[in-house]
C-alpha cells in the first residue's frame, strides 16, 4: 500500500477491483465503512460475481475475469475526453508533458519494438526525447502529438463504452456509473483510494493490470493523498515484509535487482546497470543511492571479510543465470534439474499452478524438507489420490514449525507498518521457530563447509551469522533485527536512518528500507503509542513503518508547487517556505516543492502515465485476452499478451472455448487460509465452510441440470476436480460480444491433506504467467462442468 | 443490573462471521460436523443449537432492485428478551436473569426441552452429546464459577458472556466491521434510530427490530426491508402465562414422585403439560 489501513477512512471514493476485501481483509471495512458514515464516502465494487464487498458497496459492476485493463482504460478515456483531470497535478508530476521518440508507436496491438520470434520488446522506441543539456523535452501545454498526454489519449480513446460492454460484460450504463463516480475525485479535494488484490495481478496482463491503477490515480491527483494512492491488499499477514526482504528470486533485500549473470560479471558492472542516471536538477533520483544500500547489504552479510579491495565480497553473492519464479522453478525440477527442496510454510500441491503437474514434479525429486505447522498436502504428495507410494523414490522430512503466536519478531502490515510482537507460548513437543531452525541449519552447513573443505567454502564460512547470544541455544529475533537496521562498521553503533549509510564499508545494513526500524533508542516497532497528531489516522508513534517511519509515500505529491495541501482539510504535509510539517515527508526534509519533483523512485522525478522503461509488455498497459479466453479481443488480433512465454513441456495444457465452453475464477474465503493447511484442521473454521465447492448461476444450473448442494465434476484441459455445487443469484452469464457466457467460480483451499479434504481448484489452473513478474493466470482459465 | 444491549446493524456486516467463531472459541463449545452449506448461500451451520450459540444467516441474493441488489447477512443469537417465554415456562426456574441478560442454569435444568418449544425465535438447544469430559481448560480463559460446559440433556444458549468475565462479549469484541456493537441500551436505540435515517437512503424500506418484542430485546437488529423478510415476526403474542401456571402446578405436584431424577423430571413435565393444553401451543 501507497498508504495505510486506517487511511481508508480518509476517501471519498473507494474503488475496489481485483479485490474481495470485505471477504479476504474484514479489517478493511472498519475503515471503509467509518468513511461511508462520516465523510458519505462512495464504494465500488467491480468483480465478476456479486460478493460480500459488492454486499457493502454502492454500486456492483460485473466485469469478466481478465479484462480489467478494458474496464479500466474506459474510466481513463472517459477522464480525458471530459477533463475530469487534476490539470495542475498532471502538468506538473506526471510525464504527461514528456515528448517520446517519434519512432515510437503502436499498431493493432503492438508496441514498437516487438521482436516476434523472441516474444520481446526492444524499449529502444519508447525513450523521451531529450533537451540539450540531456534532459527529457516537454511541451506543457500538452499538445504536441508526441507528448505522453496526446499519445495517451490516442491509445485509449479506442476503449469505447459499447466496446467495453462487449468485452467485460459490464452494462454500458453501469459502467458509466463507475467512471463517473470516480473521476469525480479529479477535484483537488476529492480523493479516490484504490484496493486491489489477486484478482488483479494474477493475469498474464497482471502488471500492467496495476499500472491502470498507477495512472489513473496520478490523472485524478491522488497519489500522496490522505484517503488516495495505489493500495495491495497483502493476502498474509507477513507477505509485506518478506516481499520487503526478498522473498522473491528478481530482488535482493530493499528492493535492489537480483545480480544477474549475463548482466552484473562484477560490482562496478551491477552499480553501473542498476544505477539510475538524471540531468534534471529537479529530479532527486533516490536510487542514485544504490551502491550505499548494496554495499551496507554486502557489509552486513559478509562483515569483516567485505572490504573495499575485494568489492565488499560482491563476487560471493549467487548470481542468477536464468529466471526462476514458481512457475519455471517447478517446471526445472518436473524435467528433473532439481534434487532437492526446502517447503517453508509453502503448500504448493494446492495452491501452486497445474498443481497435478506440480504434485508430479515433486516425484522427481531426491529429498524434500517441509516445514509447516501440520502435515500439509504437499508433505504427502506422495500418498495423494492415484499414486503408489511404493513408485515414489523422494524422501520427504516433515519439520514442526513453532506458530505465529509462539515465536517473536516482526510483521509488517500492507501498509509497511513493522510490528514486534512476543511470545506468547511455547510451541509444543520439538516444534522450533523458523528463526532457530534457519540457525541450526545454516550453522551445521557451516560447521561442515569449515571441517571439509568444499567447492567454494568461502562466502559460508566467513559470513557474517552471529544470532545466538553468548550461552544461549536459540538464535535472538531481536539481533536479527538489529542488523536488518544497521550499523556503523567501526564502533557497532545502530543507526538513526538509510540518510547516513556510505558505500565505503563504514555501514552496514540487512535492508535499507528498515534502517531506522531498531535504532540506538530501541525497538521502534514495539512502540505502542497511540496519539495521532494529523488526526489523519497516522499513528507515527504506533510501530514503525518504511521507510523512515513515512506513513504515505509520495506524500510530496499532496502539496502544490507552493506546498499548498491539495485539500486543505486532510493535509499530509505542508511546506511551511523553508521546512516541511505533517508526515515525514518524502525525498529529504530540505528541498522545497519548488525544487524538487515528487515521485522520488523513478529518474525523472514525476509520476509515469507513459513508461519509457521497466516493462517487459509496453509503456501504456493494452487489453489482450487470458490464456484460455471464451472471446476473441476486441481491440485487436492480438489474443494474448505478445510478451508472454508459453511453456511446452508436455503438462502444460490450453484448453479452447469449444471444449470448455465457461470462464473460470478462483477465489478464497473468509474461513479458510490459503491452502488451507492452517484452517482445514480447524474444527471451528471446517464447521463454517466443510467442503470444496464451486458457484454456479441458476441458469447455468439450469442448463446442466444441477441443483444446489449437487455434486459436480469440473474439468479443463489440466485436470477433473469434484465439487459440491453452490447455485446463487450472485453469480450471472455476462453478455460478451453479444453472446450469454456463464461462469464457473471455485476456492482453491482444499486438497487431500489435513482433517477437511476435497480437490484442488488449482489441478484447473494454468501454468502460465505475466512477462513481468510470471505471477500465475489464476484467475481467468475454461473449464467444462457436469453433475456427478 | 446492567443495562446493556447488542446493536445488529446488518447494513454494516460483511458476513465474516468472527461473532459465530469468537463465541465458539471463547465459550469453548466444539464445531458442529456439516456437509456442504446447511442453509440458504454460505450460512453453516442450519441455526442456532446447544453447541452454536451465535449464527450468521445469509439471506438469497434479492435482485428485485436490478441496479442495486441487495444481500442481506444477519448476526443470531438470543435476543434476550425483557418478558422471555423461556424464563416463564422453564418448570425448574433454572432461567433466570443476569445483568438483564437471560441465562439458563444447567444444574437447574432437566432438559424438559419447554423454553425450546417456547421461544419463537428458536434459540436454545438440548444438548444431544455430552461434551464436558472432553473440555480442556485453557489457560487463557479464567473462567468463573458458571463457566459453562456442554451437558447432554440440558439446555443450553447465549448468555452474553455473562458466565465468563468479558467485559464486552467476545462476538461484538469480536465484530471488525462495526456490525454488532455492545453498549447502554438506550444509546444503542438512540444509535440505531439515527442510523435508519441514513440506511433509509439506501434501503427505503429499511427497519428496526426489538424496540417493543417481548417488552423489548437486548439484541436491536437494523434491518434492510421489514423483519418479516427476515423471520422476525413484529409483535409476537406472549406465552399465556395463566395456562403455564396450570402446566407448573400440575407438575410440581409430579414431580413430587420422580425421586429427583431428571428423565423421569422430563416425563412428568410433557404429562402435565399434555393434560394441560394437549397438542396446542402456550401463546
Amino acid at each position: 500500500m501507497t498508504n495505510h489501513w486506517i487511511d481508508l477512512k480518509n476517501s471519498d471514493v473507494i474503488l475496489i477491483m481485483g479485490s474481495n476485501a470485505a471477504e479476504n481483509h474484514p479489517i478493511s471495512f472498519r475503515w471503509i465503512m467509518k468513511a461511508k458514515e462520516d465523510r458519505g464516502a462512495k464504494i465500488i465494487s467491480v468483480d465478476p460475481r456479486f460478493t460480500k464487498t459488492s454486499s457493502l458497496s454502492d454500486i456492483y459492476a460485473p466485469l469478466r475475469p481478465g479484462t480489467d485493463i478494458a474496464f479500466l482504460g474506459g474510466i481513463i478515456s472517459y477522464a480525458l475526453t471530459k477533463e475530469r483531470v487534476n490539470m495542475e497535478y498532471v502538468k506538473e508530476y506526471t510525464n504527461a508533458s514528456y515528448l517520446v521518440n517519434p519512432k515510437y508507436g503502436f499498431n493493432n496491438g503492438i508496441f514498437s519494438g516487438y521482436n516476434a520470434g523472441e516474444k520481446k520488446y526492444d524499449t529502444a522506441t519508447w525513450a523521451y526525447v531529450l533537451d540539450d543539456k540531456g534532459i527529457p523535452a516537454r511541451d506543457t501545454s500538452l499538445k504536441d502529438p508526441n507528448c505522453v498526454y496526446q499519445l495517451m489519449k490516442k491509445h485509449y480513446e479506442r476503449y469505447t463504452p459499447e466496446k467495453i460492454e462487449a468485452i467485460t460484460g459490464c452494462p454500458k450504463d453501469t459502467f458509466l456509473k463507475v467512471a463517473e463516480m470516480f473521476t469525480s475525485t479529479h477535484k483537488p479535494d476529492k480523493v479516490a483510494t484504490i484496493m486491489y488484490a489477486m484478482g488483479i495481478t494474477q493475469h498474464t496482463v497482471g502488471t500492467q493490470n496495476v499500472r491502470m491503477f498507477a495512472i489513473m490515480q496520478l490523472l485524478m491527483g491522488n497519489m500522496g493523498m490522505a484517503g488516495g494512492g495505489v493500495n495491495a491488499l497483502r493476502g498474509e499477514s507477513n507477505v509485506q515484509g518478506s516481499t520487503d526482504a526478498a522473498l522473491l528470486w528478481h530482488i535482493l533485500p530493499g528492493y535492489l535487482p537480483m545480480i544477474l549473470a549475463s548482466k552484473h560479471p562484477n560490482f562496478e558492472a551491477y552499480v553501473k546497470a542498476t544505477t539510475p542516471k538524471t540531468n534534471d536538477p529537479m529530479s532527486i533520483n533516490w536510487w542514485s543511492n544504490r551502491s550505499k544500500y548494496l554495499v551496507s547489504l554486502l557489509k552486513a552479510w559478509y562483515g569483516d571479510a567485505a572490504k573495499k579491495e575485494n568489492n565488499f565480497c560482491f563476487d560471493w553473492m549467487p548470481k542468477a543465470i536464468k529466471p526462476s519464479p514458481h512457475i519455471l522453478l517447478f517446471e526445472d525440477m518436473y524435467e528433473g534439474k532439481i534434487k532437492g527442496t526446502f517447503f517453508w510454510g509453502t503448500n504448493p500441491v494446492v495452491g501452486g499452478p497445474n498443481a497435478n503437474k506440480e504434485a508430479k514434479a515433486l516425484e522427481r525429486l531426491d529429498w524434500l524438507v517441509a516445514v509447516d505447522i501440520w502435515e500439509t498436502d504437499s508433505s504427502i504428495f506422495w500418498k495423494r489420490p492415484g499414486v503408489d507410494p511404493k513408485q515414489i523414490k523422494t524422501e520427504v522430512f516433515l519439520l514442526p514449525a513453532a506458530s505465529s503466536m509462539e515465536k517473536e519478531g516482526s510483521v509488517s502490515n500492507s501498509g509497511r507498518w513493522a510490528q514486534w510482537r512476543y511470545k506468547a507460548t511455547n510451541p509444543p513437543g520439538g516444534a522450533k521457530a523458523d528463526l532457530d531452525m534457519f540457525d541450526m541449519i545454516f550453522r551445521a552447513v557451516r560447521e561442515r563447509y569449515k571441517k571439509e573443505g568444499g567447492k567454494f567454502p568461502d562466502p559460508i564460512v566467513n559470513s557474517n551469522w552471529n544470532f545466538t547470544p553468548e550461552g544461549a541455544h536459540e538464535a535472538d529475533p531481536h539481533m536479527v533485527a538489529k542488523e536488518i537496521n544497521g550499523y556503523t562498521t567501526k564502533d557497532k553503533k545502530q543507526i538513526e536512518s538509510f540518510m547516513v549509510l556510505k558505500d565505503d564499508g563504514s555501514t552496514a545494513c540487512g535492508n535499507w528500507i528498515y534502517a531506522g526500524s531498531y535504532t540506538g533508542s530501541g525497538n521502534m516497532m514495539a512502540r505502542r503509542g497511540t496519539s495521532d497528531k494529523t488526526g489523519l489516522g497516522m499513528y507515527h508513534e504506533w510501530a514503525w513503518c518504511w521507510p523512515v517511519n513515512r506513513r504515505i509515500i509520495y506524500n510530496r505529491a499532496s502539496v502544490n508547487r507552493k506546498g499548498e495541501p491539495w485539500d486543505p482539510k486532510r493535509p499530509v504535509v505542508k511546506w511551511t517556505g523553508s521546512a516541511w510539517k505533517g508526515d515525514v515527508v518524502d525525498g529529504g526534509p530540505t528541498a522545497g516543492p519548488e525544487k524538487k519533483n515528487p515521485f522520488i523512485m523513478n529518474a525523472e522525478g514525476v509520476g509515469r502515465l507513459f513508461a519509457p522503461t521497466g516493462l517487459a509488455d509496453g509503456p501504456f498497459p493494452e487489453h489482450y485476452e487470458p490464456m484460455e479466453s471464451p472471446a476473441q479481443n476486441n481491440l485487436s488480433t492480438q489474443k494474448l499478451n505478445p510478451a508472454v512465454k508459453v511453456l511446452t513441456s508436455d503438462m502444460n495444457k490450453w484448453g479452447d472455448v469449444g471444449r470448455y465452453p465457461y470462464m473460470a475464477s478462483s477465489y478464497r474465503v473468509v474461513e479458510h487460509w490459503q491452502a488451507g493447511a492452517m484452517t482445514r484442521n480447524l474444527p471451528w473454521l471446517t464447521e463454517l465452510v466443510p467442503n470444496m465447492f464451486c458457484e454456479i448461476s441458476p441458469s447455468l444450473a439450469a442448463a446442466k441440470g444441477i441443483k444446489n448442494g449437487d455434486k459436480v465434476k469440473i474439468q479443463s484441459a489440466r485436470g477433473e476436480i469434484g465439487a459440491y455445487a453452490l447455485v446463487t443469484e450472485r453469480v450471472q452469464p455476462l453478455k460478451i460480444n453479444g453472446k450469454m457466457t456463464e461462469m464457473v467460480g471455485m476456492i482453491w483451499h482444499f486438497g487431500h491433506g489435513c482433517a477437511a479434504t476435497g480437490d484442488s481448484c488449482n489441478q484447473l489452473t494454468p501454468g502460465i504467467g505475466d512477462p513481468n513478474t510470471m505471477i500465475p493466470e489464476y484467475k481467468a482459465f475454461l473449464v467444462d462442468i457436469r453433475k456427478a | 443490573m446492567s443495562d446493556k444491549a447488542f446493536l445488529v446493524d446488518t447494513t454494516k456486516c460483511s458476513g465474516c462471521r468472527s461473532c459465530q467463531v469468537a463465541c465458539k472459541q471463547w465459550n469453548e463449545n466444539p464445531g458442529e460436523k456439516t456437509e456442504f452449506f446447511a442453509g440458504p448461500e454460505l450460512t453453516n451451520p442450519k441455526d442456532l443449537s446447544a453447541i452454536t450459540w451465535n449464527h450468521v444467516k445469509f439471506f438469497p441474493l434479492d435482485r428485485s432492485n436490478p441496479e442495486k441488489p441487495s444481500w442481506t447477512i444477519m448476526h443470531k443469537k438470543c435476543y434476550h428478551c425483557e418478558t422471555p417465554n423461556c424464563l416463564r415456562v422453564c418448570p425448574e426456574k433454572a432461567i433466570s436473569k443476569v445483568d438483564g441478560f437471560v441465562v439458563i442454569d444447567q444444574d437447574k435444568c432437566i432438559g424438559c426441552g419447554a423454553c425450546v418449544n417456547e421461544c419463537i425465535y428458536k434459540v436454545p438447544g438440548v444438548a444431544a452429546v455430552d461434551y464436558s469430559a472432553a473440555y480442556v481448560p485453557n489457560p487463557g480463559v479464567r473462567a468463573n464459577k458458571w463457566y459453562e460446559r456442554i451437558q447432554k440433556g440440558k439446555s443450553h444458549k447465549c448468555h452474553a458472556c455473562t458466565r465468563n468475565e468479558r467485559t464486552v462479549p467476545a462476538c461484538a469484541f469480536a465484530c471488525p466491521t462495526g456490525a454488532l456493537t455492545y453498549d447502554h441500551r438506550l444509546r444503542v436505540i438512540r444509535t440505531a434510530q439515527e442510523r435508519l435515517v441514513v440506511v433509509k437512503k439506501d434501503f427505503p424500506k429499511a427497519s428496526i427490530y426489538g424496540l417493543k418484542e417481548f417488552d423489548g430485546l437486548r439484541v436491536i437488529t437494523i434491518l434492510k426491508d421489514a423483519p418479516e423478510k427476515f423471520g422476525l415476526p413484529i409483535n409476537p403474542t406472549p406465552i399465556n402465562i395463566t395456562k403455564v401456571e396450570e402446566i407448573n402446578n400440575l407438575y410440581s405436584f409430579f414431580s413430587l414422585f420422580t425421586f429427583g431424577l431428571p428423565f423421569l423430571k422430563r416425563t412428568a413435565y410433557k404429562v402435565a403439560r399434555s393434560m394441560t393444553v394437549g397438542d396446542r401451543g402456550l401463546s
